[in-house]
């Protein structure tokens, strides 16, 4: 019986080694879709959105087609689809372990380039992506020009090295470019996720490997033959959910929009930017003047949140929530340089790429002075863009703002809170907050000005 | 406000507050009502289309227009587009000189080089100072060196205003003390929109108030702010949709690599595809015509990849008559293409504008209210 089973497949191990991967991917799956559902994080087209879908995708495909290829489950008769080369050449090489492998190298690509190089990769992920691939295209088109499987789908020692080979150079490759970034102090442990990917991929690599080259070899032993694909597809179930657990791209975007966006609502707060010290209470209460100019007025911070109030009640409210990220760029010390990679990054992910979710208005020219730049450190990399902004603000909004409710409220704000501070004890307009219905907004918008309005 | 009203009417038992929901409800419908017979404009179109300056005419025409208060508002601006358009014709000269075969035809006087950095170094400032008469000479020196001229005549590749000439022949007015901006002078100046800016006004002037009431919505146009049109989509009675034809040698602001008239014709296209606006009335402003007509003797049509097929006949007049047709026979057809004949539920209308010209908006205005008004009598049944 062993040795039927082991010729035509459908070994109990055989079944055991299917509900395993099954439940491998089923897990994969779960974790990558989940966190979106439950925290309805936004999508964007972005590397960051693309990378994962296709990390889960090629996982699918690598589980898939190692289970079609070596024989695992018994067909009574063969189907056109169970065509040896489309499996365990196509979808396994190019669609499974290449597409997972390219992957990987390039997000330590572009880590490499944005904290090493301090610039952005030259060259887009999405042509990146399709360049590290044509190895093992040409490969799996070689493969499939000189035909050398046999009817079980096996190729012989001449062939299985190569393709071992090729699987090991990706991760060497990808081990590589690790090196090249291991003096970065990363904030969010992006490095050591690294490492821990490449530990594990190379464990189950090489498990992997040597179990790949005994299946394609021994095909007469059939103990041999059974063990090896039943570790086959085991280990490649462990392997895609490892791999993707240890996510290293963007694990700041993960940080933000999953877990902590109670801790962390706003960048500079997830890097440790805090506020503080950039206003006293009392200068708080100063009445302001519409003479003054326009970024004297922004630091006043109550000012400032009217104003974005009433910039966002006109659709131009981008320009407010630029000017303030900006500023907490500004308040990085200049020799912390990653922490200025990580604000530069996320603010030209927000505001400048074209079509960024609060893209702003501002010149071609800066655009690309921003996004072409070599030093992602740099201390003005935003002055242009901000300076631009700050016209835009200054000509367009301001100016209808002095005649909107939105001043009228602030100055009766402003006139309240005078009259607050120096009859009442602060806890009192705690209590006159919860009877205003705007009160819990400003609460959660706001958690300095304690001072509610009860207008 | 909708809203709130029908969530409270939810969660209230106590008859009090009941009623209370019933009279809001109540207000609601009455406003609603007094809505209804404000018609909704839009002025959408691509960046510098000359939106805000239709919107600004509109002030002046059909409301109080500007007080001295508001003219003398304009004085920064005024000095802030001198000093940013001598700042882009400064560097451009400069980036001329470095790049093109011939870099003595973009090389300033010695003496002009010192100005030029100076002002340069202001127009980079945040604050602007005034306009004294002192930086107006300056900048006035600059203005004609042969250099700085040279790249104004080039100014399509950069992104120099249509008011340039303007500023620079009025600068001695501009740097005056006591200078309060003319209407003329608000009209010109060009201040970069964002957001969503709106005014209500009714075109017939104080001797008939029969007249109806509109309200007309002033939008960004550069790409990052036609993201926020959508928000103002719904019960437009018309979109006024400027476009404008002098630009079709220019480049787009926010996009270099795009030409202005490709991302008209994409843009209108786009409008005209809106489901919202199948019902909605298509008022197009074929706008800065009086740019046009001087462009159009000098840089043939055909530079423009929509207008390739374009054969230049005569000259002079005529000749900027036929290009103004080939023009406008362009928008026509993009607007039949999108515009099935099951579906033609809606007018078009194609207007020669130039938005600085206070008359020729007037009447176009009037024109454009006939219509609606026409419109809604036929949709009434009355005609």
């Amino acid at each position: 019986m062993a040795s039927g089973c082991a010729k035509r497949g459908g070994c109990p191990s055989d079944y055991v080694a299917v509900s395993i991967a099954a439940i491998c991917f089923l897990v994969l799956l779960s974790r990558s879709v989940l966190p979106c559902l439950i925290h309805k994080a936004p999508r964007n087209n972005s590397s960051s959105f693309w990378i994962p879908v296709i990390q889960v995708f090629s996982s699918f495909n690598l589980l898939f087609s190692t289970m079609m290829s070596i024989n695992l489950l018994q067909f009574k008769t063969k189907h056109w689809w169970q065509y040896c080369y489309l499996w365990s050449v196509w979808v396994e090489g190019p669609l499974g372990f290449g597409l997972l492998m390219s992957c990987r190298i390039t997000q330590a690509f572009q880590l490499y380039f944005i904290f090493v190089k301090k610039r952005l990769p030259p060259v887009k992920s999405y042509v990146f992506l399709p360049l590290v691939l044509l190895p093992w295209i040409f490969g799996a088109a070689i493969v499939q020009a000189k035909r050398p499987l046999d009817s079980q789908c096996h190729m012989g020692l001449e062939w299985t090295l190569p393709v071992a080979g090729l699987n090991a150079l990706y991760v060497l490759a990808l081990l590589a470019f690790t090196r090249a970034i291991r003096h970065v102090e990363f904030r969010f442990d992006e490095l050591r996720d690294l490492w821990k990917g490449i530990l594990v991929s190379a464990t189950s690599v090489a498990l992997w490997v040597t179990s790949f080259v005994l299946n394609e070899i021994h095909t007469d032993t059939s103990w041999l033959q059974v063990t090896s694909r039943f570790v086959l597809l085991v280990t490649g179930g462990i392997l895609v959910i490892v791999f993707f657990s240890i996510s290293s791209h963007q694990p700041l975007l993960a940080q933000i929009s999953f877990k902590n966006r109670q801790e962390f609502p706003r960048m500079g707060l997830a890097l440790g930017i805090h506020d503080s010290g950039l206003l006293f209470r009392k200068e708080e209460v100063r009445p302001v003047d519409p003479n003054e100019p326009l970024d004297k007025l922004l630091l006043n911070k109550r000012f400032r949140k009217s104003l974005m109030e009433f910039a966002d009640s006109c659709y131009a409210g981008e320009t407010l929530h630029f000017y303030e990220e900006v500023y907490e760029h500004g308040k990085i010390p200049e020799g912390d340089s990653i922490r200025r990679i990580y604000m530069a990054r996320h603010i030209m992910e927000k505001f400048i790429v074209a079509g960024a979710e609060m893209e702003v208005n501002v010149s071609h020219k800066t655009r690309q002075e921003i996004l072409t730049t070599q030093d992602l450190t740099h201390l003005d990399l935003f002055k242009n863009a901000l300076n631009e902004v700050m016209q835009l603000i200054k000509m367009n909004l301001v100016r209808d703002y002095w005649s909107s409710t939105f001043f009228i409220k602030f100055k009766e704000e402003v006139a309240m809170d005078k009259e607050g501070w120096s009859l009442s004890p602060p806890r009192m307009s705690l209590v006159q907050g919860s009877d205003d219905p705007f009160y819990q907004e400003h609460m959660s918008k706001s958690s300095t000005s304690r001072y509610s309005s009860p207008s | 406000m909708g809203l709130l009203c029908s969530r409270s009417r939810h969660h209230t038992e106590d008859t009090d507050e009941n009623a209370q929901a019933a009279e809001i409800e109540r207000r609601i419908e009455q406003e609603a009502k007094a809505e209804k017979h404000i018609r909704k404009l839009l002025l959408l179109g691509a960046g510098e289309s000359g939106k805000s300056t239709i919107f600004k005419q509109i002030k002046l025409l059909f409301q109080t227009g500007f007080d001295e208060g508001e003219l003398k508002s304009y004085v920064p601006v005024i000095h802030a587009n001198v000093y940013q358009t001598i700042k882009l014709l400064h560097d451009g000269t400069k980036e001329f000189a470095q790049n093109e075969t011939d870099p003595a035809k973009y090389t300033l006087s010695s003496e002009n080089m010192a100005i030029g950095e100076k002002l340069s170094e202001i127009g980079g400032r945040l604050d602007y100072p005034r306009l004294t008469k002192d930086l107006a000479e300056g900048i006035e020196t600059l203005w004609n060196d042969p250099a700085i001229q040279e790249t104004c005549s080039r100014g399509n590749e950069l992104q120099v205003p249509d008011c340039t000439k303007y500023l620079m022949e009025n600068l001695k007015r501009l740097s005056d003390v006591n200078y309060i901006p003319t209407k003329e002078d608000v009209l010109y100046a060009r201040v970069r929109t964002t957001g969503v800016v709106e005014i209500q006004f009714s075109p017939v002037g104080e001797n008939k108030k029969s007249g109806e009431v509109y309200r007309l919505f002033d939008v960004g146009g550069q790409r990052n702010e036609r993201r926020k049109w959508i928000h103002l989509f719904e019960g437009v009675t018309a979109v006024i949709f400027c476009a404008a034809i002098s630009e079709y040698d220019q480049t787009l602001f926010e996009d270099e690599q795009k030409n202005r008239m490709m991302e008209t014709k994409e843009l209108f296209d786009w409008v005209l595809k809106q489901p919202c606006f199948e019902k909605t009335s298509i008022m197009l402003f074929l706008n800065k015509f009086d740019i046009f007509e001087k462009k159009v003797l000098d840089v043939p049509l055909n530079v423009c990849d929509w207008f390739r097929d374009y054969q230049p006949v005569s000259s002079g007049k005529q000749e900027i008559e036929h290009a103004y047709e080939f023009v406008k026979k362009k928008f026509e057809e993009l607007y039949y293409q999108n515009t099935a004949p099951d579906r033609v539920d809606r007018v078009f209308k194609i207007y020669r504008t130039t938005a600085l010209d206070q008359k020729l908006v007037k009447k176009t205005f009037k024109l454009v209210d006939e219509t609606l008004r026409r419109r809604n009598l036929l949709e009434a049944g009355l005609l």
